[in-house]
């Protein structure tokens, strides 16, 4: 198996950076915060200010500790769903490129299902019947939002799947008789490592974006903190309205700022799957130092205008005779 | 013709699971919320109003599981959605009045995002390694940011601070329904700001997947022959491009229902009078036949347009008509 | 280090007769320096290389793909280039067109492509400085190229009459729409298709019928040089056949001149007038097709054909060539190929051998083994004498 080298370049560097300071958020966010994000000690509406960085809300609330309370809801929620999602995936994937036949028929039509059955409408529908007190519940939320999550990825492992299962090593533990579960877990799933990272990835971006919106329109409890529910209060309020921006906008942005991360790491996870979707290998220092253009256009091979220094792998060997 | 065979019954089988999620739904939950519902409406309609609603959940005489579910398909095939609690009015109905602006909205969003994101992918993917490189994380924020809120901002700042559109609502107060330029102008007007925030939230979706396809397709030794035969410049490009954007096609059927979901809660903000803005009314006020009928039409009509672009794919890729589509 | 320079031999010797097929119609010389070719010659050149290097990357990393590499081609004549995958016959003919993909960089050289013009003027283009304009302007009209691939290389959602309609609209601007689907019929009656394999899209033909395609699109605008690369690689040996012979047939009709890339030696020996052996980025034998069959000089070339049957004739033991193509990155001292050859001497692996010319007999070699001064006997099969099919053994010890 090739090691895992995701590409170092700025985009995932950053990407890295983004999603790892939410994390360390999301551990010591409700340790840090400077209030109770509920207490309504303060005056309505205060603007960003020494004492309450984002203000507070219209209950007298601080908005900067609903921030950093929020995090973890938000992020742990993502995460579980994250996390079943990509289970479910690699399991209906895997199964389903490997075992081919009937059982590929019947799983493929169930994620295709899932595919074509809008996932937000399904799951207000779900999250509607269910009783107030699961809704406060990360993971029964978390649940639900994997099962409206799962089937794009099993629909792109199932493709890698098939594309290994007549690999040598494939057919290898097939002779020696390992059982099925075990080519298909032991063998064939570590080499779909990059694949799984990517889809875990998404899943757990879906996973924000379900969550905060279920949050938004008042399908999960209230009264547990995450940024979905601050922009519902926010909203409720008419804070976009009344211009107290201060309320509204912090929860959207930090929404979209792990969005982003975790976009970026993906970039690197596609352009170690995709060899071709990798920088061209010339760097744009080397390129000025030898006059050539910034990038290589097709059909117009570059000439160096400088004349090239010998490659190291040809210079020459002493004995040589001139 | 398999592959178009083989589509129809996906979506057959999809949608009769959408059916059946819908009956079972309200049976597997913990609280039985349709009897709590039952029991709280009556006295406030009629007698009918309640024997209507019993009905669309499959629910009108004593049955079992199994026949329930056949006299649910029964209404709904008749188009039974039931009685909407808070509105007073069959589903159905209320549905007639509020899916065109929907299908309007979304469907000239879809369209539009799709085009833009396509053209600007081929370009960012042909023109790979240059400065315009460096809007992509740009488009990547866009791509994060939700919807609703997205829409929130635009609101906030081309709606009530800059004025340069109409906000809240499909048209203005002052002009009356009716297929005239002055209503139509109108509407096209209330339109602009919705739609360019369901595009701003969609584009870069379409713009990346489209610029690595063509940085995959620009690898193919068919564009590099495209370039051998001293085609044009347009010409090359549109040889890989036509191959690229099979992928966003066939992709549609994803993409569709995310825009869809959050195409939902642009209207909430804009109080656009489609089924996003009676969705979220409906689930407010736990209004079941309501939420269960948008879910329903939603999911039929994301199937239709599922089906479309299938035969889109259909028409651009001519492998699919010969060999057996996987 | 110097390489020779190259120059157009005699060619009022060959005017005569330009489709004779085994005329040694390239000389070279060994000193360096560009003897100033006369004005005749210039015109029955098609295409003149001079020390044309080309790299992967720039700095550090770079590796040299195709090192100080001078050739010229004639009108229709038949070059055939011949190594095994890695040795930079496909880099060479990509980079002398400018097709060449990134990290692919020209770091040296100049290859000159002489254009004959409508009015019959001959018009030199030098490729390493062309416009992108320019370029396009030779492009397919002067110069095509035929892929190994066909499936790859036609666009798999156009028909095929899509190919044949854009190149000539794009051209041949003059045509009109019922001359083009005409000239279309034509070219596919050329390499035997019917011309309802013009409603085809690519997956709907055979592998054979979709070369035939390209070969038929790669002659549309009558080019003067057409470029093959590995053309039937894929193919089935009977496919093969047939292609050849169909190539061979279209040339002495059109005349048009030919590089041929090839791993398979004893493929060219029937097609080309002339081979070059490349070997990780260097010539290291050039001869006419005969010469070379009959009396290979270089231990690589011995290899390559003891590697492939030969399409017809007798046949000769297969031994191939012990090893595997060398690290571009990482090349062995002295000749390169001294780690796999069976004549190595102590000499090989320290200093590089250059290309030397045997003007009497009109080819070259770089090998030490041919250096006639302070250098043992040449073993026997490489000594220009019948060849036998095995290296025999002990050969290394009696090289030295």
């Amino acid at each position: 198996m090739k090691t895992l080298r995701v590409p170092r370049s700025p985009k995932v560097v950053t990407g890295l950076a983004i999603v790892g300071f939410f994390i360390v958020l999301t551990v010591v966010g409700p340790w840090i915060a400077p209030d109770n994000p509920s207490s309504t000690a303060y005056p309505a509406l205060l603007g960003p200010s020494a004492h309450h960085w984002l203000g507070t809300t219209s209950l007298g609330q601080d908005i900067f500790s609903q921030l950093l309370v929020g995090a973890r809801a938000t992020m742990v929620v993502a995460f579980v769903a994250g996390l079943v999602a990509t289970l479910l995936s690699m399991t209906v994937g895997i199964a389903a490129g490997y075992l081919g036949g009937l059982p590929d028929e019947g799983l493929s039509m169930l994620s295709n299902v899932f595919l074509a059955i809008p996932g937000l409408p399904l799951l207000i529908v779900i999250d509607a019947y269910l009783p107030v007190n699961s809704r406060s519940n990360a993971f029964v939320i978390g649940l639900i939002i994997s099962l409206t999550g799962w089937a794009w990825g099993a629909r792109v492992l199932r493709a890698q799947t098939m594309s290994l299962r007549n690999r040598d090593f494939v057919e290898a533990a097939r002779i020696i008789g390992e059982k099925r579960y075990r080519i298909m877990f032991s063998e064939i799933a570590p080499n779909l490592l990059p694949v799984l990272a990517s889809s875990f990835l998404f899943t757990i971006l879906y996973s924000v974006g379900a969550y905060v919106t279920l949050a938004y329109i008042g399908l999960t409890s209230t009264s547990v903190w995450n940024w979905g529910t601050m922009l519902y209060w926010a909203q409720s309020n008419n804070a976009p309205l009344s211009n107290e921006w201060y309320w509204f906008v912090p929860p959207g942005i930090c929404i979209a700022l792990v969005g982003t991360g975790l976009a970026l790491v993906n970039f690197g996870i596609d352009e170690f799957i995709n060899p071709r979707l990798r920088a061209s290998g010339l760097s744009s220092k080397q390129r000025k130092e030898r006059g050539l253009a910034r990038r290589t256009r097709l059909g117009l091979t570059p000439v160096s205008v400088t004349r090239a220094p010998t490659p190291r792998s040809l210079q020459p060997n002493p004995g040589v005779a001139e | 013709m398999r592959l178009v065979t083989r589509r129809l019954g996906l979506y057959a089988v999809t949608a009769w699971v959408a059916v059946t999620v819908n009956f079972l739904l309200p049976r597997l939950m913990p609280g039985n919320p349709i009897q709590t519902l039952i029991g709280k409406l009556t006295g406030q309609v009629t007698p009918g109003e309640i024997r209507a609603i019993r009905l669309s959940f499959g629910l009108g005489f004593h049955q079992g599981l199994i026949a329930q579910y056949f006299t649910y398909l029964t209404q709904l095939l008749h188009g039974n959605l039931g009685v909407s609690i808070t509105l007073g009015a069959t589903v159905s109905s209320i549905l007639r009045q509020s899916v065109p602006w929907t299908v309007g909205l979304i469907g000239v969003s879809t369209i539009v995002s799709f085009a833009v994101g396509t053209f600007a992918g081929t370009w960012l993917g042909w023109t790979r390694g240059s400065r315009l490189d460096s809007l992509i994380p740009t488009a990547t924020f866009f791509q994060a940011v939700p919807y609703f809120f997205l829409a929130t901002v635009m609101l906030l700042i081309f709606g009530s601070d800059l004025h340069w559109f109409p906000v809240l609502g499909a048209y203005s107060q002052n002009v009356t329904p009716g297929w005239n330029w002055t209503f139509v102008s109108n509407v096209i007007r209330y339109g602009e700001l919705p739609v360019i925030s369901i595009v701003l939230s969609s584009v870069a979706g379409w713009m990346l997947g489209m610029r690595n396809m063509m940085i995959t397709m620009v690898g193919e030794d068919f564009v590099l022959m495209a370039v051998a035969k001293g085609l044009p410049r347009r010409r090359v490009i549109m040889h890989a491009a036509r191959n690229a954007i099979l992928p966003s096609i066939a992709n549609l059927s994803l993409a569709i229902g995310l825009v869809v979901s959050g195409a939902l809660l642009v209207e909430l903000v804009f109080n656009y009078p489609g089924v996003g803005d009676l969705l979220l009314q409906a689930v407010l006020n736990e209004d079941y036949p309501l939420i269960q009928g948008i879910f329903l039409v939603i999911t039929l009509t994301v199937l239709a347009a599922n089906l479309i672009a299938d035969v889109a794919y259909f028409a651009l890729d001519p492998r699919t008509r010969t060999e057996v589509a996987t | 280090m110097s390489y020779e320079g190259v120059r157009v031999d005699d060619a009022s010797a060959q005017v005569s007769d330009v489709t004779a097929n085994v005329t040694a119609n390239v000389a070279v010389n060994a000193t360096a320096g560009v003897e100033p070719a006369s004005e005749f010659s210039k015109r029955l050149a098609v295409l003149d290389v001079t020390d044309f290097s080309v790299d992967y990357g720039v700095g550090d990393a770079t590796v040299r793909a195709v090192n100080e590499v001078s050739f010229s081609l004639e009108r229709s004549r038949v070059l055939g280039v011949a190594g095994e995958s890695g040795s930079g016959k496909s880099t060479l003919v990509y980079a002398l067109t400018r097709l060449l993909r990134a990290p692919g960089v020209i770091s040296g050289g100049e290859a000159v492509l002489h254009v004959s013009r409508e009015d019959g003027r001959v018009e030199a283009l030098n490729m390493t400085t062309a416009s992108e304009a320019a370029l396009r302007s030779v492009r397919w009209s002067h110069v095509s190229i035929v892929l190994q691939s066909a499936l790859n290389a036609l666009n798999p959602v156009l028909r095929v009459r899509h190919e044949f309609d854009e190149v000539l609209k794009t051209h041949r601007r003059e045509m009109s729409r019922a001359q083009r689907r005409a000239r279309s019929a034509q070219l596919m009656a050329l390499v035997g298709l019917n011309e309802d394999r013009l409603a085809r899209y690519p997956h709907e033909l055979s592998g054979g019928q979709r070369q035939r395609v390209m070969i038929a699109l790669a002659l549309a605008l009558e080019p003067e040089l057409v470029i093959m690369d590995e053309p039937t690689t894929a193919l089935d040996v009977v496919t093969q056949r047939e292609i050849i012979n169909e190539l061979n047939s279209l040339r002495s009709q059109f005349g048009f001149a030919m590089i041929f890339i090839t791993h398979d030696l004893s493929l060219l020996v029937e097609l080309a007038d002339e081979i070059v052996v490349m070997y990780a980025g260097r010539i290291v034998e050039r001869a006419t097709a005969a010469d070379l069959y009959a009396t290979p000089m270089h231990p690589y070339t011995l290899g390559l054909l003891n590697s492939f049957p030969p399409l017809s004739g007798e046949r000769r033991e297969l031994t191939g060539i012990p090893g595997s193509p060398p690290d571009l990155s990482d090349l062995p001292s002295g000749c390169t190929f001294h780690p796999r050859c069976p004549y190595a001497m102590a000499r090989c692996e320290r200093e590089t051998p250059e290309l030397v010319v045997d003007e009497r007999r009109g080819r070259s070699v770089a090998c030490w083994l041919h250096v006639d001064h302070d250098s043992p006997p040449t073993p026997v099969e490489l000594s220009g004498r019948r060849l036998r099919a095995t290296v025999p053994v002990g050969a290394r010890e009696e090289a030295q």
